[in-house]
């Protein structure tokens, strides 16, 4: 069984990696408005949908039909973080954290709906970022770089400074100076296109379907919640251990008993150390 | 674009937007046959198909029959299906009503269908609709002791399994389908050396294919759903398995199979009721060709079981039947010749007895028919018997 686990670390790190980059522009967004999107899972399958839709077009045989269609996703999802920012927080911004997520669970269902309605509701397989290449081995490189990349951003740029004061204190931001408008709409467009990258990477890794946001979206918080609130390695560590659960623990116990102490190790986190286990970021949970 | 590609799906849309669609025909009194089915959800595509089968019956009467029908949406929740029953028969007087494939939505729907005396049409696999003492419930799509029994057969007698590994799905769907294989395995004398409830969610199914090899299984018996059926199968192939692989109806549908490469469904073979696209006689074969040119889409065994069953309520009508009392003792007490299959009750509503196995032969996406189980609960030859 010891020889099994070895050869299942590959897919427990891809499907780890996976998380991790759904739950990366979750994270950001957390960080950037101290607000629960609970439509990112939404924009995730979204951003799978886009990648089908565009790589349909290209001509068969296409070299790398992902990275051809990365840019075109990028944008659509980066306008659809957007356009969820002036329809769900916006409006929303001054008002209790409830009325943000219950208004984020409406545009997620009505994101499910928009995508079943208008491209059907059938599963569909997106493009491998590069043929001939291992996508496990994709997801994980592109999930290292985007963490590092966001944690960079939100821990060492002047953005990322900016972010975090608007989230704190948008008033305060504001009187020194901070554009807190424009801040909130690209840290959504950011988590967009973030949540682009992650469905168009899941797309071809494990197929597309309308229903599949809450499911991701359920990972993300989970991960999220045992990595620390806010925490964007918490996040990356906590989307692996649910990756060890779901694979490494499920190959001896099975998978009703993996998901079973899964949620056990999560009411222990929430029980014994409520702030995640490396801390909470952001301290304003919802 | 994207309504160019999912057309069936933009189809539903406008039938969403347009109420009380009236088909062509005479200017008859007009009977009205509503469609209730899961257009978004989890159950989505098989709603879809449903609903475009109910569509294309509805839309092609026999002569001299008028029917007006609404398409509602019932999604994933029993109040939203029991509200869209009682809207309908609220808004008229229907003769009959195509409903969800999703059974908890009909253990919700069948009392208040059953007060009303109106009958429900459906392919639901869910063996309790139709064991519940009413008789409006009637199901055209063959239930898991007839599918899972052809299923179980063809891996033990045609495939020579002793020791198959069963991989199931944890909903009803998947539970129903696992104790019927595991009752028909225990009959063939062979006992699964894995049984392994999966999880609609779970992406990986590494875990559940290396647990069957380290079991000694000499062979895969599935029970999923559509997503995570190709994910099992892409995922075995993957990992050089070698295991034969006879999976649920989900594999037979041409948007699971789209899912995989020809070469990754080399050798996978599956259940179910019918396989329009692999049938060769004329009346399936105009069957696709009309779902085709409508629709945009391919057919699948849900659209022709949900259409032989729309098709029976009209012949229903066109011999008389004027009232739901009556649409519902005909449909009790006549055989009928569907496109899929012959269809007649086993007293409880059961209309489908037959099941077919399909392969894929790693050239192309569109499986053969490779046997085909007739009448697997004895029902037709008790109804024949007695008619004798």
């Amino acid at each position: 069984m010891i020889e099994t686990s070895v050869h299942l670390l590959p897919s427990t790190i891809a499907l780890g990696a996976s998380y991790a980059l759904v739950a990366l522009g979750f994270v950001l967004v957390i960080n950037a408005v101290g607000a629960v999107n609970f439509a990112h899972g939404e924009l995730v399958m979204l951003g799978g949908v886009i990648a089908v839709g565009i790589a349909s077009l290209l001509p068969d045989g296409m070299a790398a039909p992902g990275l051809i269609v990365l840019p075109g996703v990028l944008l659509a999802s980066a306008a659809a973080g957007l356009g969820l920012a002036a329809l769900a927080y916006l409006p929303l911004r001054r008002a209790p954290p409830v009325n943000v997520f219950i208004s984020t669970i409406a545009v997620g269902l009505i994101i499910q709906h928009g995508v079943t309605a208008g491209f059907g509701p059938e599963p569909r397989v997106g493009p491998p970022l590069v043929p001939d290449v291992d996508q496990s081995v994709m997801v994980i490189v592109v999930a290292g770089a985007a963490i590092a990349a966001v944690h960079l951003v939100l821990s060492r740029s002047q953005f990322g400074r900016m972010l975090r004061a608007a989230a704190q204190d948008p008033d305060m931001a504001r009187a020194v100076g901070v554009p807190v408008g424009l801040t909130i709409a690209a840290s959504f467009a950011l988590a967009g296109a973030l949540a682009g990258t992650a469905g168009l990477l899941l797309s071809n890794q494990y197929f597309v379907t309308p229903s599949d946001g809450a499911n991701l979206m359920l990972k993300a918080y989970i991960a999220v919640v045992i990595g620390g609130w806010g925490r964007v390695w918490g996040a990356a560590a906590g989307a692996v251990l649910i990756a060890v659960f779901e694979t490494l623990i499920a190959v001896w116990l099975s998978y009703a008993v993996a998901e079973l102490a899964l949620y056990l190790a999560v009411f222990a986190v929430l029980a014994f150390r409520p702030q995640g286990l490396f801390g909470e970021a952001e301290g304003r949970r919802a | 674009m994207f309504c160019t590609r999912g057309a069936t799906a933009c189809a539903g849309l406008i039938a969403l937007l347009v109420p009380a669609l009236t088909s062509p025909g005479s200017a008859a009194d007009p009977v009205r046959m509503d469609v209730l089915v899961p257009i978004t959800g989890f159950l989505a595509l098989e709603g879809t198909a449903q609903r475009n089968g109910a569509v294309l019956a509805l839309d092609t009467p026999p002569d001299g029959i008028t029917v007006t029908y609404d398409v509602a949406d019932t999604a994933t929740s029993p109040e939203v299906a029991v509200n869209a029953l009682r809207r309908s028969l609220d808004r008229g007087n229907p003769v009959a009503i195509a409903a969800p494939i999703f059974g908890t939505q009909m253990l919700a729907m069948a009392p208040i269908a059953g007060r009303a005396g109106v009958p429900l049409l459906t392919v639901s696999g869910t063996a309790e609709i139709t064991r519940m003492g009413l008789d409006i419930v009637f199901r055209f799509f063959p239930g898991d002791d007839v599918v899972k029994v052809a299923q179980a057969r063809y891996a033990v007698e045609e495939l020579g399994a002793k020791r198959p590994a069963i991989l199931y799905q944890t909903t009803a769907y998947g539970q129903s389908g696992h104790e019927h294989l595991v009752e028909t395995l225990a009959e063939l004398g062979v006992a699964p050396v894995l049984e392994e409830a999966i999880d609609p969610g779970i992406k990986d199914m590494s875990p559940a294919l290396e647990r069957a090899k380290a079991a000694g299984a000499d062979l895969l018996l599935l029970q999923l759903h559509s997503g995570p059926t190709a994910l099992t199968v892409r995922q075995a192939q993957e990992r050089r398995l070698g295991l034969p692989i006879v999976a649920g109806s989900a594999m037979h549908q041409p948007t699971t199979a789209a899912l995989l490469e020809p070469q990754q469904l080399r050798g996978v073979c599956a259940e179910t009721a019918s396989s329009p696209i692999s049938d060769h006689r004329p009346a399936a074969k105009a069957f696709t060709k009309a779902y085709r040119d409508r629709f945009d889409a391919e057919p699948d065994a849900f659209a022709l079981g949900q259409y032989d069953g729309m098709q029976m309520a009209l012949a229903a009508v066109a011999d008389g039947a004027e009232t739901a009392e009556q649409v519902r003792n005909w449909l009790a007490e006549h055989t009928f010749e569907g496109v899929a299959m012959t269809y007649v009750s086993d007293g409880t509503g059961n209309m489908a007895h037959d099941a077919l196995i399909v392969c894929y032969d790693g050239e192309s996406r569109v499986p053969v028919i490779t046997k085909r189980y007739g009448d697997v609960d004895g029902v037709l030859a008790k109804v024949g018997a007695q008619a004798k």
